[in-house]
Order: structure tokens, then C-alpha cells, then sequence
């Protein structure tokens, strides 16, 4: 599982740490998500998933 | 090279007119005769206006250093008034934009408060009758909007005077404002009359609050915060007036949108009865076991919000997204100097036959799983895109499904009007439904609808 983030797109809403927070934060400095775990394990994929499909603009991408 | 001018403008007003009287047919025709790049003069105003997905994402990826919002809406300045949102350098409004009360974990607390605005003005509905959409939808989003945005007291302050005052002001964004901003026109006028009047109003609320104590202790809002606030020299930081526009301006960009958005999905959807069919059955059954309008807005209700989306691509409420050049802008062969505007148009976007299949049909299955034509980030753009994308989105789209969770459980409603005769006012820059726009309600009566539907 590979997560990639459009920093262009991203304005730090946070749906992502909502849906899992295991693998994403919100940068205080920057207001734009930070990945905190690249890789994570298997079993967060449905976690990652939900995340990439209720970012209110998209900026998650997950690679196969 | 430079991108070429556009036909048909008139000596020193340039596409102005035109703008004012036919702003779509005047985008669409930037694409058919210039291409994906073509320039408008509106007034002196250079604007290039760019069209289709590739010039499009390059519009939106561009940085605020190349490309600025400010001073791209000079309509807006004399409605907000002096020291509020665009005056402001782009890393204040950086910092303005997130707005905590947008943060997701806000939003179930704000779905409550739809659900719970919606109900009261159900209540002064009765039984059946007939309502003007836009005066309906425009209200209740001034509710909703001050009581998320601003405070639930504050919202308690608010009458229909408000929204009936907001919506003056919205008119007063002429496209005139290109030529100058304050020309003594009765449009003008209006805007600024209103303007006073909301001032007024606002003046009314702090002196009613400062005097019951409200504005001090415990249950202070924003606004009795930044009202108490004061300069060394003991004078307020921020006078009423300027308290005033930050109120307008917090408010503006979600009314006007929310609320057309909100009539457009509810027309459409009786326009095309198949699919208001199937969003109450969907409705009816989402909910049938009691649960909470908070709980479920905020998780998928497919139909609806497919209806909401195709509402939003054939009728954006936002036209026209601009920015100023301020270093060169380039793109493939095309340089579009510094000072120049840019623009792009959601209008004509969302409705690119290469994007979007059969483009004017309505057709909220457009956005199911397999097709998902609102994946196309740079195309189909209601929101705009990029890093600019309306911050609001999220909310925007849980408050309309709070909105018809509620209504359209309580209620039926029907045209009450030819089904063409529906249109938006492309004359003010702020696009609103024209008026006449009037539907029928009637309180459901489930058992009815029972029989009914067993006779068919």
C-alpha cells in the first residue's frame, strides 16, 4: 500500500485524520496533512481507503 | 505569444455588456472562436479567460505568489467594505481560511443545528401552500450559516429583515464595478443603502447584548470578543463597521451559493420525477429506524447526493473563478502578462461534452460507482479546484443533506410553475434564481402514499 498526497490540492480539512488517524496528521505549521506512517499495514487499508475517498478535495491518492 | 481578443467588443466598455446580459453564451463563445485561451475586455479589464481541462489545471495549480485572488473582484470591495478579507495579504488569508468551525470534527455538531433550523421553518409552513424558493432557501441559510459560522445566540438575534438586506447587497454586485465601483447608479445605491442598514442592525444586536451582560461573561461569541477588544489608546480595535464585513463576508460565500444550490437540486429534482422518487424512497428508508438527521448527513446518501452534484455542475452558483496575473503566466505557447486577469469558468466546464457525456441531459447517475464523472478534478468544477477550492465544500454538502433529510421527509412539493419558466439572473455578478420561482408543498401523509402506492 503506497499513499500518495497532491500537496497543490490539499488544505487541511482533516476528514483524513478522522478516518484514520493512525496514519495521518495535520501539520501545524503548514495546515496540509502529513503521512505519518508510508507503509502501513494491511490491516488500516480499509481505514486508508476511506480516508482518500472522503478528502474533500481528493489530494489522497492510494497506489495499488 | 499573446492570446487573442475576443470579437464583438464595443469601444471602451469592451464584452462589459455582454457579461451583464449573456455571461455564458460569452464564455462558450471564447471556446468556439479563440480555443482554450481567449482574451475579454471588460471595460479596460484584460481578462484571459481559459477552457478546458489541461489550461484549466494549470490555472488551479498555479501559486497565490503568480496568481492572486485579490483585486480580481472589485465588485466585492464597496459589499464588505475597507480592511476585510481582500485587502488582507495572501498569508492572513491563509490563516483566515481555516476557519476552525470548518474542521470536520465540527460537522456533527453543525448538522444538528440544520436539522434543528429546518424544522422551524417547516413550522411556519402548515400544511400546504406555496413558497418562493428563493426567499425560503435564502432565509433558512441565513440561519444556519450564523448560528455554525458565528454563534447560536447571535443567530437568535437575526429576522428576516436580515436576509431580505443580504440579498440587496448581493444585487449590488453589477459588473458595472469595472468601470468604478461607486458610479452614482440607483444599483449602487441600493448596495450601499444596504450596507448602512446592516450596520444598523448589528449596532442594535451589540448594544442589546452589552447591556444584558451577554457580551461579557460566559456565553460571549466571536463577536463580543472582537468587540472588546481595544486599541493602547483605549478606542475599539474593531468599530462596528468593519465587524459588519467581516459578518458579510463570512457569510456571503456560503448564502447565496448554499441557497441556490439548494433550490436548483430541489427544482431538478421535481422536474425529473423518476429521481425525486427515488431520493424519498432512499430518505424514507435511511431513516426508518429512527435514526438521527446529525448522525446520517454526515454518511452516504448516494441518490441525494447525486442529485445535489448534478445540480451543482448544470447551475454553479459561482460563473466566473478570476485572479490577477502578478508575475508572467505561461502556458504551452501563450504568455499572459503581469496585470492582466485570468479566468476560468465553472459554467462552461461542467458542461464540456469531452468531460462530461450528453452535457445539458440531467443525470444524477453520472456520479455512480463506475463512472464517477466528479472524479475529474479539474473539469468538473462547482467548487473550483486546487488550493483555492471552496473551503466550505464539505460543508456545504452535509448541510444540504441535512436540509432534505428534513424537508423532504415532512413534505412534497411540486412546481408550480412551467417547468422551463425556472431560470437563474445572470445580470448581477452574484448569480440568484430569478423571480417568479414558486413550488407547491403539501405535509406527507405516508398512509396515503401507502394505498397509493399498492393501487399502482
Amino acid at each position: 500500500m503506497k499513499i500518495r498526497v497532491d500537496r497543490d490540492l490539499c488544505q487541511g480539512h482533516g476528514a483524513c485524520v478522522e478516518e484514520a488517524p493512525e496514519v495521518f496528521a495535520l501539520d501545524d505549521a503548514t495546515h496540509q496533512v502529513v503521512v505519518r506512517n508510508e507503509s502501513p499495514d494491511e490491516s488500516l487499508r480499509p481505514a486508508v481507503k476511506a480516508a482518500a475517498k472522503y478528502c474533500p478535495t481528493r489530494a489522497l491518492r492510494l497506489e495499488d | 505569444m499573446n492570446a487573442s481578443l475576443l470579437s464583438g467588443g464595443w469601444p471602451l466598455l469592451g464584452h462589459l455588456q455582454e457579461l451583464r446580459k449573456h455571461p455564458i453564451e460569452l464564455f462558450w463563445r471564447v471556446r468556439e472562436e479563440c480555443g482554450e485561451i481567449g482574451e475579454l475586455n471588460f471595460a479596460g479589464n484584460r481578462v484571459v479567460l481559459l477552457t478546458g481541462v489541461e489550461a484549466q489545471e494549470a490555472f488551479f495549480r498555479a501559486t497565490d505568489e503568480q496568481l492572486d485572488q485579490a483585486a480580481a473582484y472589485p465588485f466585492m470591495t464597496p459589499v464588505f467594505g475597507r480592511g476585510v478579507v481582500f485587502d488582507a495579504t495572501p498569508e492572513q488569508r491563509k490563516q483566515g481560511l481555516r476557519n476552525q468551525s470548518l474542521r470536520d470534527s465540527f460537522m456533527r455538531g453543525h448538522a444538528e443545528v440544520i436539522a434543528r433550523e429546518t424544522e422551524r421553518m417547516m413550522a411556519k409552513l402548515g400544511d400546504a401552500g406555496e413558497l418562493d424558493l428563493l426567499d425560503f432557501f435564502s432565509e433558512l441559510t441565513m440561519y444556519t450559516s450564523s448560528s455554525c459560522l458565528i454563534g447560536k445566540q447571535f443567530r437568535e438575534e437575526l429576522t428576516p429583515e436580515y436576509f431580505k438586506v443580504f440579498y440587496e447587497l448581493e444585487k449590488g454586485t453589477d459588473a458595472l464595478a469595472y468601470v468604478n465601483p461607486y458610479l452614482p447608479l440607483p444599483v449602487f445605491r441600493a448596495r450601499d443603502r444596504a450596507r448602512r442598514r446592516m450596520v444598523e442592525l448589528l449596532t442594535g444586536v451589540f448594544e442589546r447584548r452589552a447591556r444584558s451582560g451577554a457580551a461579557s461573561g460566559e456565553k460571549r461569541e466571536l463577536f463580543d470578543v472582537l468587540l472588546s477588544i481595544k486599541n493602547p489608546d483605549g478606542t475599539p480595535r474593531f468599530p462596528v463597521d468593519q465587524i459588519t464585513g467581516m459578518f458579510i463576508s463570512m457569510m456571503f460565500a456560503g448564502h447565496h451559493t448554499t441557497s441556490g444550490t439548494a433550490a436548483w437540486t430541489l427544482i431538478e429534482l421535481l422536474r425529473n420525477p423518476e429521481f425525486g422518487r427515488r431520493v424519498v424512497t432512499e430518505l424514507d428508508s435511511l431513516y426508518a429506524d429512527g435514526g438521527e438527521v446529525s448522525h446520517q448527513a454526515l454518511r452516504e446518501i448516494p441518490e441525494l447526493e447525486n442529485a445535489i452534484k448534478e445540480a451543482l455542475r448544470l447551475h454553479p452558483p459561482l460563473i466566473l473563478l478570476m485572479r490577477k496575473v502578478v508575475y508572467d503566466f505561461e502556458y504551452k505557447d501563450w504568455v499572459v502578462p503581469a496585470g492582466k486577469l485570468v479566468g476560468v469558468s465553472p459554467a462552461v466546464s461542467n458542461r464540456m461534452p469531452e468531460c462530461f457525456p450528453d452535457p445539458d441531459r440531467y443525470d444524477p447517475d453520472r456520479y455512480r460507482e463506475g463512472r464517477e464523472e466528479d472524479a475529474q478534478l479539474f473539469a468538473w468544477i462547482p467548487f473550483g479546484a486546487g488550493r483555492h477550492r471552496c473551503v466550505g465544500a464539505a460543508f456545504a454538502m452535509m448541510q444540504l443533506k441535512a436540509i432534505f433529510s428534513t424537508l423532504l421527509r415532512e413534505y412534497s412539493f411540486e412546481l408550480a410553475q412551467p417547468a422551463e419558466s425556472y431560470r437563474n439572473d445572470h445580470s448581477k455578478m452574484v448569480v440568484q434564481l430569478a423571480k417568479p420561482c414558486l413550488a407547491r408543498y403539501r405535509r406527507r401523509d405516508r398512509l396515503a402514499e401507502a394505498r397509493q402506492a399498492e393501487a399502482r
